[in-house]
């Protein structure tokens, strides 16, 4: 393999990794939150990105301002979800019934995805990002460039909100010791709500750079769960930085891979990792105090 | 422990309730009207008496429900015009759809219930080598005719199938051949040395493609890349990474629809161009302009059928076709009507209809043994099915489709551009 | 008057159902009208296999694997692959590759049950995704993404009767899993088992060598589900990876077990028994869009909120309420009683 195609692999990696990175950091806030493998996040994903398109269908709005839309939208539905289903499931076999629960939700999604908006692959093509900007003789396509912009922007605000703002250290309370949390005051029930609204919006960022980058059809979400689960095992369940550095990682070693040896070793390099760090360190590697084992 | 045995009785009555469901739900499911098939429009001769039935599985939902509906139509069209005419012995067609959703379990299940439990006269076979393998060993363990529009794979002929046949011009790994003589006919310096190759991990997508590298590589055209993709594959920048940096002189997809966008986008955004391109199946949809724009130019697909071309019954089945649909009719509708146009020659010559060995069979040796005008041009089988005809090639050019081989005036529309402008 | 020989007839009115359930479940695929039916008794029979065995792990400790689908695409690749490649007789096929089933789970267990409950489950996703994409891939051994074609047990053997014959193995499969269920819920295993399902730290704590018994049922569990695949590959006769090592038939699986009740003998049956005869029915009255996953979908979320129980509970209570209504302990005087009991006034 030559050494500008090494570096191409890595640059286009990285940049997929960026997208990761603000996917699985929702992932982790869900965790985080209620202890919930929210196994329907790539199928709200999918939801954003559908409604992106035919709000740009329809409206002419550019794909990415549709944000601005969805944004609110799904950050209720997060908060609806987390109050009205969510809450409902007993704590003692709520591994067993959370995952059933989304598991569920993410078919509703599929299902009605597909009866509204049929099986065929959609895509927007805009026209300021059909070419490549080139560095140093990688060529770094415009729109994946775009969308890393705006996750790496969005992360860092999510990071910001999370260290910074008096909520945010309230959910990281809610996070580490519910029951300490409640006891200095903080009302738990309201922050888990935001914290899964959060975690949805960020779905809905997540959805509109994807509906400008790939294809996307109804049944697209599998393939996301397996390599988030990934992500957030590596980086260590509950750690938001955690996922960030784990989801470039094993965005970049994707794409070298898949430059190199093919699609299907690079979908399985996330599986590798999974079970690598499961034998070594299941708390995952990146996360700092606040990992979580289970 | 008692808590257990207390079920059991409960649970005699809902085992005997479930079993009795199963057979009931199955009989009420199974009504053809409910299916959503199409009831053959009227028309100034409608033919009354017992119909025809003909059992058929398609993808209407998941991975293969765009080209599964594409056919359903072609499909649907054939039966509009039967009936228009008559009917078939005299009887007036109709055709009983399910659903396999692309799961190789469905289809075999729908096609043992269409037979055992419909007792349909005739089938006509589904979208896709995936599904017709397992549907045709259905079909063969009920000595039961089986034509299908999609099942294009060299593997398919090899499972020693005596009632398969393929309802389109070649195989797979023959629908390439016009273009790779065109390639080697052309004189040393102008030829192109190095080709890559991209394909979906399919049987038939990579048929198409390693068809054409075998002839090729026989020819003295070196194989730089070789790349191949899982289905549902949607970023293709890191695959066409590998191709665009070995820059092969010209790249061959063994695609459908979205890779060959997914591809053709990829290689636009790295800036990688080739003096040839071509795709299987992407190119041959109109939606392919629309997708890709302007970067159509000079991309070249192996196709089966044209709208304009002359043979048999073409014209009338494409205005058929925008009466009873709308729309403009695509290879995979050509496909399904071409089906349907070789069985009912069978069975206007056999004069039979029914399930049954002897019918069934007669058909089958009556198929084997002679060709049919069909819109796709004459039509000869193998003893394995295989059609022995070719397919032809298309390029696109200044936005539309012409047909630029073979070279014979009857069929080509223009002459082949090469090396094609860049996208 | 509620006395011992109620009881008894208690009791025998419980085997006589039994017994009735289980002529029916053996006489089906005589009656059943045509083939298809008797296919569909198959694939439901094998279904009830699937759910049964998920169910000595996920009834039983509680862990979730949505990933089963692995252990059963791997009984039938292994299974096809012994036939096609080394001409291994049928039956010699399946028991090893059930061996290397079993094998596979505990090297893989030993590494999954190291984490618990949402981890768990991400763990068995993995599995089974990684199995897809390996089967897919490697062409030579599985065929790729054409898979592969099983050759059948015997070549004389028509459709009908082939139904026929994998009806009653795949119902003799149900019934030692079912057997092996019933002997796990009685046993000391059985009971550490149910231990870690209630709370695990305190098990470990109270001596339950937990990650044995996790193991240990972990692998039980494949190992039925590697026959069942297994036999699947040689009853059906096409491979195809997607379906094989498929999340979907998972959670099939588990909303079958979880819909007849996790902590019944014969739920998941009950649960197979609803689910695969409703799916049929809905993609052939539905099927010409996407509705019947929004269907399953909603059913997985009833189940869920409203019965996680299972519906064997449910059921039973409506049942009782057109009963006869027990009100007192005692229901005789006590006059009657001393009669009874032979005793002056």
């Amino acid at each position: 393999m030559s050494g500008s195609l090494f570096a191409q692999g890595l640059a286009l990696g990285l940049l997929a990794g960026g997208l990761y990175a603000l996917l699985s950091s929702g992932l982790t806030l869900y965790f985080g939150v209620m202890r919930v493998v929210m196994v329907a996040h790539p199928a709200f994903l999918f939801l954003a990105a559908y409604t992106t398109y035919f709000l740009h269908r329809v409206t002419g709005m550019d794909p990415l301002l549709t944000i601005v839309a969805t944004v609110p939208l799904f950050f209720a539905v997060g908060i609806g979800i987390q109050r009205l289903l969510v809450s409902r499931l007993a704590p003692e076999s709520l591994a067993m019934m959370s995952v059933l629960l989304t598991f569920a939700l993410a078919l509703l999604i599929e299902g009605g995805l597909g009866v509204v908006a049929t099986g065929s692959y959609r895509s927007i093509t805009v026209e300021y990002a059909t070419s490549a900007v080139r560095v140093f003789g990688v060529a770094l396509p415009i729109d994946k460039l775009i969308g890393f912009g705006i996750a790496a922007v969005t992360f860092v605000a999510i990071f910001l909100i999370l260290r910074v703002t008096r909520f945010g250290k309230a959910l990281r309370a809610t996070i580490q010791h519910p029951t300490a949390a409640m006891l200095v005051g903080i009302d738990t029930n309201r922050v888990r709500g935001i914290g899964f609204g959060i975690g949805l919006a960020t779905a809905a960022i997540g959805g509109a750079v994807l509906a400008i980058i790939d294809p996307f059809f109804p049944a697209a979400h599998w393939d996301y769960i397996g390599k988030l689960m990934a992500i957030i095992v590596v980086g260590g369940l509950g750690s938001v930085q955690g996922a960030a550095i784990a989801a470039l990682l094993l965005g970049a070693i994707e794409g070298v891979v898949q430059v190199s040896a093919g699609a299907t070793w690079a979908g399985l390099i996330f599986y590798g990792f999974l079970f690598a760090t499961l034998l070594l360190r299941p708390q995952g590697f990146f996360g700092g105090r606040l990992a979580e084992r289970f | 422990m008692r808590q257990i045995r207390r079920r059991r009785p409960l649970l005699a009555s809902v085992v005997t309730l479930g079993l009795l469901l199963t057979a009931c739900g199955e009989d009420d499911a199974d009504d053809p009207t409910a299916g959503g098939n199409d009831s053959p429009g009227d028309s100034e001769e409608t033919p009354t008496g017992d119909p025809i039935t003909i059992g058929i599985s398609l993808p209407l939902t998941g991975d293969f429900s765009e080209p599964g509906k594409g056919i359903q139509e072609g499909y649907e069209t054939w039966a509009a015009m039967m009936n228009d005419s008559g009917g078939l012995l005299d009887r007036p067609v109709e055709l009983i759809f399910r659903d396999d959703a692309s799961d190789p379990n469905k289809v075999v299940s729908d096609y043992e219930s269409l037979i055992t439990q419909e007792e349909v006269d005739l089938v006509f076979g589904p979208f896709s080598t995936r599904l017709v393998i397992p549907a045709a060993g259905v079909a063969e363990s009920y000595d039961m005719l089986f034509v299908e529009p999609a099942g294009a794979a060299p593997e398919v002929f090899e499972q020693g199938f005596e009632y398969l046949f393929y309802a389109a011009p070649a195989i797979a790994s023959d629908h390439y051949n016009y273009l790779a003589e065109w390639i080697l006919g052309l004189p040393e310096d102008e030829r192109p040395q190095t080709a890559a190759y991209a394909a979906l991990d399919d049987p038939f997508a990579q048929g198409t493609a390693y068809g054409l590298k075998e002839k090729l590589e026989a020819g003295g055209i070196e194989t730089v890349a070789d790349e191949v993709y899982p289905p549902g594959t949607t970023g293709f920048t890191a695959i066409a990474a590998g191709i665009a940096d070995a820059d092969a002189d010209m790249v061959v997809g063994g695609t459908q629809f979205e890779d060959t966008v997914g591809l053709l986008r990829a290689f636009q955004d790295l800036g990688y161009q080739p003096d040839l391109a071509a795709f299987s199946t992407g190119p041959t949809l109109p939606e392919f302009e629309e997708a890709v724009g302007a970067a159509s130019e000079g991309v070249i697909a192996p196709v089966g059928w044209s709208v304009e071309a002359d043979f048999g019954a073409n014209q009338e089945f494409a205005e058929k076709h925008r009466e009873v649909h709308g729309k403009e009719p695509d290879e995979d509708a050509a496909n399904g009507f071409t089906t349907g146009e070789i069985v009912a020659a069978a069975v206007e010559a056999v004069e039979c209809a029914e399930q049954g060995e002897e019918c069934q069979r007669a058909l089958a040796d009556y198929i084997r043994e002679n060709e049919f005008d069909t819109i796709v041009g004459p039509l000869s089988f193998d003893e394995a099915g295989r059609p022995q005809s070719a397919h032809m090639i298309l390029q696109w050019q200044g936005g539309e489709i012409q047909i630029v081989l073979p070279e014979d005036p009857e069929v080509q529309t223009a002459d082949i551009q090469y090396p094609k402008a860049p996208w | 008057m509620p006395n011992a020989s109620d009881l008894m007839t208690g009791a025998a009115a419980r085997r006589a159902a039994i017994v009735v359930a289980a002529a029916v479940l053996l006489v089906y695929p005589w009656i059943a009208p045509n083939s298809y039916l008797r296919y569909a008794g198959v694939l439901v029979v094998m279904y009830a296999v699937l759910a049964t065995s998920w169910n000595l792990v996920g009834g039983f400790t509680g862990y979730v694997s949505l990933g089963h689908a692995a252990f059963f695409g791997l009984g039938a690749y292994g299974t096809g692959i012994l036939i096609i490649d080394l001409a291994v007789p049928h039956v010699l096929a399946l028991a090893i590759s059930t061996v290397g089933v079993v094998v596979f789970a505990v090297v893989v267990g030993l590494a999954a049950v190291r984490v618990r409950g949402a981890s768990f489950v991400i763990v068995s996703i993995a599995l089974v995704t990684m199995m897809s994409l390996i089967a897919q891939d490697a062409r030579e051994l599985t065929g790729g993404s054409s898979g592969l074609r099983v050759p059948p047990i015997s070549a004389d053997l028509d459709r009908t009767s082939n139904h026929l014959l994998f009806f009653n193995l795949f119902a003799a499969l149900l019934f030692l899993a079912a057997l092996t269920w019933w002997f796990i819920d009685r046993s000391r295993f059985g009971a550490g088992l149910k231990a870690i399902r209630e709370d695990e730290d305190k098990a470990e704590a109270l001596g339950v060598p937990t990650t044995a018994y996790k193991v240990a049922v972990f692998a039980l569990s494949a190992g039925f589900t590697g026959v069942a695949g297994g036999l699947y590959g040689m009853w059906f006769g096409n491979l195809d990876p997607i379906f094989l090592f498929s999340i979907i038939v998972g959670a099939n699986m588990v909303i079958m077990a979880l819909l007849g009740g996790v902590r019944h003998l014969f739920g998941p049956t009950v649960g197979a028994l609803i689910v695969v005869p409703a799916s049929e029915y809905f993609l052939a009255r539905f099927g010409e869009t996407q509705i019947h996953i929004v269907f399953s979908g909603v059913l997985l979320g009833i189940v869920v909120l409203f019965m996680p129980d299972g519906i064997i509970p449910k059921v039973r209570v409506l049942l009782r309420r057109f009963g006869p209504v027990s009100s007192s302990i005692r229901e005789e005087t006590q006059q009657e009683f001393r009669d009874r009991q032979g005793v002056g006034a």
